[in-house]
């Protein structure tokens, strides 16, 4: 690694690190300093269940007295430490009731992943090489008609349908890897939609680059035509990743709410609903930092995939103008990886579609 | 002139004939949906907040989508709460794309530390989920038809600042800009007069698909209890509440559905169809 890349990669770290630190400032300043005192009238509410001796503990630890900037400096040091603070409606730690409810929704998020990666990959197959012109019409078609169906639609009818006539799972019951699966098949059916688009988009274009005429004039068989075309239109979709994170994470409050899994999900729902801001900036926090982190590693690792793309073009390429602008235009390597920054920004300027 | 004009009408006749039958249908859905909006006393055949037959009725010729476990027509229902779920979407739409708009305009437009400062901003935005940061947004300002939609505007406001700033690069280094500048116009004149006229085709398509995709935002906050208070008729609060009667009476959660799948759908193919022409 050269010394211009060192300090290109130290630089993203830090670019990423104040991200996180200015979202937790961002949504502290939306909880906590909008008129109200929500947490002084949260703990007050008359139907908040947390026992009269907790709430002087709540209320003390707070530092509410203070002016906001100094409960803010208190609250992010205490994070720093890991110290997130106590829940409002039930006076426990919050790290303590955030990490009982990891597990649950890593596990169906982990699972939905692959549910969205083989939806994914076998809608743009069909769209693309699909047998007849109708099947491949109708497989370009499921994306956008997946973005229409609300998620919360999608599960109730699957509980409906699988789980209450059918009885293949139990809706309430904790029926072990059924209990996961079902929850991961919504969840995954309702990420795919946006790394399905970008697929097919690839598979479009790499189709008409000469390597491909070139390949099929050596009479290469269709099947090893598609392993290439496939390894090159794969690329993009990777930059998907962390968008993907998002959408499974936030996806998975309505799945969870539907399935009855106390995961993540569950957690910012009761936390919205009792309005435990210090659950719900945990939570937030969580989410972003998993964003930020998968978005670095792409970036960084992305150049190592596609060596056509250099760390540095990268970072002229953001600093530089968007679509059709000014760009430095010199010769295929910039064009590409200029392309690439296009992709990203289609593909997410439709995005947060499904919610 | 009249052979051009002759050469218009055959071609809009032959574009009338082979208008894509699904573009037909999706203007049809709206039109009727339009219809719900502004009259919706003239469609809904009963009262919406009164029970007006036996609970729990499956679909008939007299209840269109059946009824509630109140005994209310949900149809009346849906068609009443058209307007609740679009006027939330529009609200959101509006939100975003007026902050959104002025953030990247005044971002790409005056660049150095403004384009820094906006940038994080976005940056930050785009790392938290739309639905999550409604939801963190809602916490601050409390449950309500209104709150919700202002939420999802906001979570839109990076979208917008975004794809805005990308257009107004474009455009800033176009010939007309630098003339007019050196002509001596103000920088307020070139931004609103130049910039903003020339910026906003893509940003216009961004608004339809935006209002789609707030709709089902709307009705996913409403579902899980944050929108309008019962009893108002609401679509996202609507399937909410044939939830608990899924089992006995799945068309409380499937019609008012198939209402907002239809509807999504067919904002999706008019930008789509729009977006094409204005490109070719």
């Amino acid at each position: 690694m050269t010394g211009a890349q060192a300090r290109y990669v130290v630089g993203r770290i830090a670019q990423a690190l104040v991200i996180v630190v200015l979202t937790y400032t961002l949504v502290f300043a939306i909880l906590y300093l909008l008129p109200g005192d929500p947490i002084a009238s949260a703990v007050n509410d008359p139907q908040n269940p947390l026992p009269q001796d907790q709430v002087h503990v709540v209320l003390a630890y707070y530092n509410l007295d203070r002016s906001g900037l100094e409960q803010y400096l208190i609250a992010a040091g205490r994070a720093l430490h890991g110290d997130f603070g106590y829940s409002l409606t039930t006076g426990q730690p919050v790290a303590r009731m955030f990490g009982q409810a990891l597990p649950h929704t890593a596990s169906i998020a982990a699972l939905a992943f692959l549910v969205a990666v083989v939806v994914a990959f076998g809608i743009s197959v069909l769209a693309t090489h699909g047998p007849t012109r109708g099947v491949r019409a109708i497989a370009r078609a499921v994306p956008s008609v997946t973005l229409s169906v609300p998620s919360f639609l999608l599960a109730l009818v699957v509980v409906q349908v699988f789980a209450f006539r059918l009885g293949w799972f139990s809706p309430v019951r904790d029926s072990g890897f059924k209990a996961v699966l079902w929850p991961a098949l919504v969840l995954g059916v309702v990420v795919a939609p946006h790394v399905t688009q970008v697929f097919v988009q690839g598979v479009d274009r790499t189709q008409q680059m000469p390597f491909v005429l070139v390949l099929r004039a050596q009479g290469r068989s269709g099947y090893a035509i598609f392993l290439r075309v496939v390894k090159n239109a794969v690329l993009p979709t990777l930059t998907l990743f962390s968008l993907t994170a998002g959408e499974l994470l936030a996806g998975s409050v309505i799945v969870e709410v539907i399935f009855n899994k106390n995961g993540i999900g569950q957690l910012t729902q009761d936390a919205v609903r009792g309005q435990d801001t210090p659950v719900i900036l945990l939570v937030v926090l969580f989410v972003s930092t998993v964003f930020v982190t998968i978005n670095l590693l792409t970036d960084l690792v992305y150049p190592w995939i596609d060596p056509r793309i250099s760390l540095r073009q990268r970072t002229r390429d953001r600093r530089g103008s968007g679509r059709g602008g000014p760009q430095p235009a010199s010769g295929d390597v910039t064009s590409s990886s200029g392309e690439r920054e296009d992709e990203r920004k289609m593909a997410s300027a439709g995005v947060d579609h499904g919610a | 002139m009249v052979l051009d004009e002759t050469a218009g009408t055959v071609r809009r006749t032959h574009r009338l004939r082979n208008a894509d039958p699904l573009l037909v249908l999706a203007v049809l859905v709206l039109a009727v949906i339009a219809v719900f909006v502004v009259a919706p006393g003239a469609v809904s055949p009963h009262d919406p907040l009164s029970a007006v037959g036996q609970s729990l009725q499956p679909p008939s010729g007299r209840f269109l989508f059946g009824t509630d476990y109140l005994g209310r027509d949900i149809f009346s229902r849906v068609v009443y709460g058209t307007r609740t779920t679009l006027l939330g979407s529009l609200v959101a739409v509006t939100c975003g794309l007026v902050v959104g708009s002025v953030l990247g305009l005044v971002a790409a437009y005056f660049g150095g530390v403004v384009d820094v400062v906006v940038g994080r901003l976005v940056d930050v935005l785009l790392s938290i989920p739309g639905l999550l940061l409604s939801m963190v947004i809602v916490v601050a300002l409390g449950f309500g038809t209104l709150n919700a939609a202002v939420a999802v505007g906001a979570s839109s406001v990076a979208l917008f600042a975004r794809l805005m700033r990308s257009e107004v690069l474009t455009v800033r280094e176009l010939g007309f800009v630098e003339s007019s500048r050196h002509i001596g116009a103000s920088t307020t004149r070139i931004l609103l007069r130049h910039i903003l006229p020339n910026s906003y085709s893509s940003v216009l398509s961004l608004v339809v698909l935006q209002f789609g995709a707030s709709i089902l935002w709307i009705s996913s906050l409403s579902f899980l209890g944050y929108g309008a208070p019962p009893p108002q008729p609401e679509w996202g609060l609507l399937i909410a509440e044939g939830r608990d009667y899924i089992v006995s009476s799945p068309w409380l959660v499937v019609l008012p559905g198939a209402v907002i799948v239809a509807m999504v759908l067919s904002i999706t193919k008019v930008s789509r169809t729009v977006r094409r022409r204005y490109e070719s």
